[in-house]
């Protein structure tokens, strides 16, 4: 699904003026692609990926979310085509993992065979077979991301929308999980909205950089990710990659020194 | 040199592992011989020996098993009604907040009334029957329950609630779903809370007005006005065994119902 987006604006109510937190994005989300939201912190990556997921209502400015090449049919509602897999997983604590997974089947009244079919080919997919059973709270943090991964992927909806899920992991199950990421997303042909901080992780997964600047939030610059696919962690050696990481790396930088500042100046005033 | 402290690591927890029991015999073993050293009257403290051949006696004539299974049959049947109205009530508030309004004010304002003040005015409008025993034991554990599972549904986590919601679930689906289960540890802390009002007030009701000269209570007060000191003690060690195996079959049942839920409240 493709997905336009048109001078958005988010203002957040403080009590007074508001805090601008999106200030004009217009950008095009291509079909099929994955897209990384990179950005220092509090610049407003995540809103924009709520805002697209139906999660939050913008103050100002349109989405379109259509089908590739049908430009005039009618657009989706946000979230109608969309599932969010969060930061913190939000899984149900009180579930196992199969009715975590079935959760999404679940509400929507699909016969506990059918939704436990369907929940275990995605267990599998994500190398969670034979986890079925078990209680979140036992499982480890690349696992728990895994079981997020199936019951989001269950909904079985084009656009999936990725909140730094692996912000929290520690490097080595990172590695495995983005790897992992690639080959479900090399095999769905999903259309994948990344938000990360790490510039290394936006490089290696995405098809097309978003580098966004500090509050306000705004596109800096958007940059095209020509490496090959099927993309494995070796690439971080190549020139290649060395190259856009320089680049993007200078871009950020900017942005984070402007964001130290903005909050020396508001701890000043 | 490291088998050596390895082997002194676990004599000393061995040592550690005796002490509450030793603690306990030690405290006996001194009672007991006070007492006798001393020649104290048995009326004002008898020695733990006769204690215990009270309580024999008394599980044996059957007295402390049927009054011991009367005021489990108390509690049992008022913890299940505050329980459930509780729990009920606490949702309903939770969900509403056209009912959360409307009975806000009673509950803070009889929450922190000591409930066994109210025992002069059940005894007026109910007797001193069954029905006087148990309502004051309901009244009493409701409050806890009520309030845990309303605060429980208030503050369940609006993350999951935005998950569920973006997992398709409609609101009715997330009062269900997600709220309520997100509820259950304090629902349980209020259960708890609840148990250990209930069996205070069942005792209380049974020694205070009770005219049906039976369970724990009417015992301990009975043996104490005709100054069986020796009965009075062997009553409030069954109470005390009885309490903590209660409380102890109730955290049980709580980690096998909600293994999540085990440690947080």
């Amino acid at each position: 699904m493709d997905i336009f987006v048109d001078s958005l604006v988010q203002i957040w109510d403080d009590g007074r003026d508001g805090i601008v937190a999106l200030d004009g994005i217009t950008h095009h989300f291509r079909s099929g692609k994955l897209t990384c939201l990179l950005g220092p912190s509090g610049c407003g990556k995540t809103t924009l990926a709520q805002i697209i997921g139906g999660i939050e209502r913008a103050t100002r400015g349109t989405i379109r979310i259509a089908m590739p090449h049908q430009p005039n049919s009618q657009s989706a509602r946000p979230g109608e085509c969309s599932v969010m897999m969060w930061q913190n997983l939000n899984l149900f604590p009180w579930r196992n993992v199969i009715d975590n997974v079935a959760f999404g089947p679940e509400m929507s009244g699909v016969s506990r065979e059918k939704r436990y079919e369907r929940a275990r080919e995605l267990i599998a997919l994500v190398g969670l077979k034979h986890f079925e059973n078990k209680n979140c709270s036992q499982l480890s943090g690349g696992m728990r991301q895994r079981v997020a991964l199936a019951r989001a992927l269950i909904m079985d909806r084009p656009i999936l929308l990725m909140d730094e899920p692996f912000a929290a992991l520690d490097a080595q199950t990172k590695i495995v999980m983005q790897e992992e990421l690639t080959r479900i997303f090399e095999l769905t042909g999903k259309t994948i909205l990344f938000v990360t901080h790490a510039i290394d992780e936006a490089i290696l997964l995405g098809d097309e950089v978003v580098v966004m600047t500090a509050r306000p939030g705004r596109i800096k610059e958007v940059i095209n990710i020509d490496l090959p696919r099927p993309r494995s962690q070796e690439l971080i050696n190549s020139k290649e990659f060395g190259q856009y990481y320089e680049r993007i790396l200078h871009l950020i930088r900017e942005e984070v020194l402007n964001a130290m500042q903005q909050q020396n100046e508001a701890a000043e005033g | 040199m490291a088998a050596f402290s390895k082997r002194s690591t676990k004599r000393d927890t061995l040592w550690l592992r005796v002490l509450p029991t030793a603690s306990v015999l030690l405290f006996l073993v001194l009672w007991e011989a006070v007492v006798r050293l001393r020649g104290i009257t048995p009326i004002v403290l008898p020695a733990p020996s006769s204690i215990l051949d009270y309580l024999l006696t008394m599980i044996l004539d059957g007295s402390i098993p049927y009054n011991l299974g009367v005021t489990f049959l108390r509690i049992v049947v008022g913890f299940l009604i505050a329980g459930s109205l509780g729990i009920l009530v606490g949702i309903l508030m939770g969900m509403s907040r056209v009912i959360a309004r409307v009975l806000d004010p009673w509950i803070a304002a009889l929450y922190p009334l000591p409930k066994i003040s109210l025992i002069p005015l059940l005894i007026i409008w109910l007797g001193t029957g069954e029905i006087y025993i148990i309502t004051i034991s309901v009244v009493s554990a409701f409050f806890p329950v009520v309030i845990s599972t309303y605060s429980g549904i208030r503050q369940a986590d609006q993350n999951l609630v935005r998950a569920a919601r973006d997992l398709g679930a409609n609101a009715r689906q997330i009062q269900m779903k997600v709220i309520v289960p997100a509820a259950i540890p304090s629902i349980f802390a209020g259960l708890q809370l609840g148990m250990g009002v209930t069996i205070i007030l069942v005792v209380a009701a049974e020694m205070i007005g009770g005219s049906t000269q039976s369970g724990m209570g009417y015992l301990l007060i009975r043996y104490g006005q005709v100054m069986e000191t020796e009965k009075v003690f062997a009553g409030l060690i069954v109470l005390a065994v009885f309490g903590a195996v209660i409380i102890k079959t109730q955290s049980y049942i709580e980690r096998v119902v909600a293994p999540w839920a085990a440690g947080k409240d």
